[in-house]
């Protein structure tokens, strides 16, 4: 077994809240579609970078929609493992219900289909981003980006 | 930039085995060395099952394909067998036969656009005519999906069933269904389905079933792929694989209606996966064969060397292939089946070099066949058996995956077996383990990946766009699982589920017979699944993430 599993992906910087507060974030699952290890290393390198990580599992958008509401989360992330219709109407839904909350998007998501989604706005990890990238992103949609940070500690 | 970090870099196998910078024959362990110089298709068959290897049985083509309708699922096949494959797989649609949902089942409704996606629609018998229209049968090696523990028997029994509708005895059929607990319990795990104890009653359902009326099937094929793409390293996969196969056995075993000869040459058809660490994964192999032949002889006591030869057969690591890029993944596709070549699998699929982005086009399924085209015509590589034989390297490094497995097996047992650590989330948590070590060497720089993490500059002029979704296949879908709702012989279907049900609440009876009378009367998927998850409720999902 490695040894490295016992290491941190933790950042330089503190958690990521500006006000103290840790910030939330759900992620969750558009398909039926049950691969977990994208979004496992994803809400590990979340949680290092002092989010609150919520799973939602595999949802349909009312679900989702519920559960970003009932935990107040700051940020969705969509793990996109199915048609990209499905998270296009997701965020439809999200944002008729919050407006403000953004969203980013992971997964195995097709240049084009990651084209309609930064179309709407949202950001798009496919495979082999990069985790700090991630966590970066994430920083910056909830407000809490420090001057310079990096996951490779 | 790691200025806390000051080991010397270690070279290491992907699995962690440390490596040194040449070997000698001081490297293999006196237990290993002793059946070095074994010849091919002698015991304990490391070196593989038969002598003139790929002289006499090139490795069968053997690719995953499928997509939207069954219409559309059947024109792919048709496809990769003009371009050569040499048998064929059917893959069916993850909401609805993962699920056993109908495409009307609410959580369907609710990602419409989703069914299609990853395999054909195949809710009753009608549509799996559909998807087998034309196809030579009788005489082509043929996957009938069901890799999900649940999906099988009905994925089997439509295949089947289509199979006597055109008159082909089913003793003659041969092909396999998979029916894997790594699937959809370790690496994909549906969001519903049965417990993992009648799902290992199931399997030997099948095994039983198979060994009486379809002699050349292989009715069950345990595929340590999807633990390795999960996270498990290469010991891991070799021991859990192991611990798998004494699951199926043991409970053959208890039942004690099946020879264990019989039912080990059932259960020796396995799927394993190969990555870019070439040597150790080729190690595996041969490592797979000789833990096998010291499996069945030693805890089973077969002594048929016909049923203790080990029949692989590799899937080319999905996670290796890359979106960035995705020309790079037509070279690592080649090294992956090289790799599985060298080790002497009987059967290969190559993952398309689309593989991160969609499911193949239809060029990438077929330079996943050219891969193996080229790899079989023009290397000269098959004309010699085990190649790598011999190499003090790779002579080490079977034995040491090989101690390392055992090791791991014996951990598996210690705490009540393999469905045991799926059950509790032990398995996962290994994999867990190591998807985060190797994600942290990826965002460090240690575990270079070309195109990825390094080298990024791309002057590459085509863009790789993914293969697009069909649109259709939930509409038609609906449509026909309505017709089938209007048409079919209400009563036939009615006392078939019926029966089913009560078989399953009967340990004693075999549910394939019963299912075969269900498929036959054109029940659905859905129904199938309401009375299993009557039967036996709903799996406990360990913590995953």
């Amino acid at each position: 077994m490695s040894s490295a599993s016992n290491e941190s992906t933790s950042a330089t910087s503190s958690p990521a809240a500006t006000d103290g507060a840790p910030r939330r974030i759900l992620l969750a699952k558009t398909a039926l579609d049950g691969h977990w290890r994208g979004i496992s290393v994803v809400a590990r390198a979340l949680r290092d970078g002092g989010f609150q990580v919520i799973l939602g599992g595999m949802s349909t958008g009312t679900e989702i929609v519920r559960a970003a509401i009932d935990e107040d989360v700051d940020l969705v992330g969509l793990n996109v493992g199915g048609h990209v219709e499905v998270a296009e109407r997701i965020i439809g839904e999200l944002r008729a219900a919050r407006a403000d909350l953004p969203i980013f998007a992971g997964g195995i998501i097709a240049p084009w289909a990651a084209r309609r989604l930064q179309a709407l706005g949202v950001e798009v990890f496919p495979p082999g981003s990069q985790l700090d990238e991630i966590v970066s992103c994430a920083r910056r949609l909830t407000g809490t980006e420090p001057a310079s940070v990096s996951v490779s500690g | 930039m790691h200025s806390h970090d000051q080991r010397p870099p270690a070279y290491r196998s992907a699995s962690g085995i440390e490596l040194k910078a040449s070997y000698g024959p001081e490297d293999v362990p006196a237990e290993h060395a002793r059946v070095m110089g074994v010849a091919p298709g002698q015991p304990p068959f490391h070196r593989g099952g038969f002598p003139q290897g790929y002289r006499t049985k090139p490795w069968r083509i053997f690719q995953l394909s499928g997509f939207g309708k069954p219409e559309d699922e059947n024109e792919r096949i048709k496809f990769l067998l003009r371009n050569g494959e040499t048998g064929f797989l059917m893959e069916h649609d993850r909401n609805t036969a993962d699920h056993l949902y109908n495409v009307d089942h609410p959580d369907v409704v609710a990602r419409k656009e989703d069914v299609g996606l990853t395999g054909a629609v195949m809710q009753s018998v009608r549509e799996t005519e559909l998807c087998l229209a034309d196809l030579p049968i009788e005489s082509t090696f043929g996957h009938a999906g069901g890799a999900v523990v649940q999906h099988a028997p009905f994925a089997l029994a439509a295949y089947w069933t289509v199979a006597k509708r055109r008159g082909i005895p089913l003793a003659q059929l041969f092909g396999t269904g998979q029916s894997d607990f790594f699937l959809t319990y370790l690496g994909c795990v549906t969001k519903q389905q049965v417990p993992t104890a009648p799902g290992l009653r199931l399997n030997a359902d099948i095994i039983e079933f198979c060994s009486e009326h379809l002699p050349k099937w292989v009715p069950v094929s345990i595929a340590g792929y999807n633990g390795g793409d999960t996270g498990l390293n290469a010991w891991q996969e070799l021991g859990a694989v192991m611990a798998n196969a004494i699951e199926y056995l043991d409970e053959v075993k208890r039942r004690g209606r099946m020879d264990m000869t019989v039912a080990a040459q059932r259960v020796g058809g396995v799927n394993f996966r190969t990555t870019m660490e070439i040597f150790e994964d080729a190690a595996k192999l041969r490592a797979a064969r000789k833990m096998w032949h010291k499996l069945l002889t030693e805890r089973y006591g077969v002594t048929d060397e016909r049923a203790l030869r080990m029949r692989i057969h590799i899937v080319t690591s999905g996670a290796y292939m890359q979106y960035q890029q995705p020309f790079n993944n037509i070279v690592r596709g080649t090294l992956m089946a090289l790799t599985a070549v060298l080790g002497g699998t009987q059967s290969l699929g190559v993952s398309g070099y689309d593989e991160a982005i969609s499911i193949p086009s239809e060029h990438a399924h077929q330079m996943s066949v050219r891969i193996q085209q080229i790899l079989e015509h023009e290397t000269n590589i098959p004309a010699v058996t085990d190649p790598l034989g011999g190499s003090y390297y790779v002579e080490s490094l079977t034995a040491e995956l090989e101690r390392r497995a055992w090791e791991f097996v014996d951990q598996l047992l210690a705490q009540g077996g393999f469905l045991a650590t799926l059950d509790s989330g032990w398995l996962h948590a290994r994999a867990r383990e190591n998807q985060e070590s190797q994600a942290i060497a990826e965002a460090r720089g240690e575990r270079k990946i070309v195109g990825v993490n390094c080298f990024k500059e791309d002057i590459t002029p085509w863009e790789v766009d993914g293969f697009p979704p069909v649109t259709d296949a939930y509409p038609v879908a609906l449509e026909r699982l309505n017709a089938v709702r209007r048409e079919r012989h209400e009563t036939a279907a009615t006392a078939a589920l019926r029966e089913l049900a009560a078989t399953c609440r009967d340990p004693d009876r075999n549910i394939m017979p019963v299912m075969m009378q269900a498929v036959d009367a054109e029940v659905t998927i859905g129904e199938i699944g309401d009375i299993f998850r009557q039967a036996w409720g709903d799996w406990h999902t360990p913590k995953l993430v």
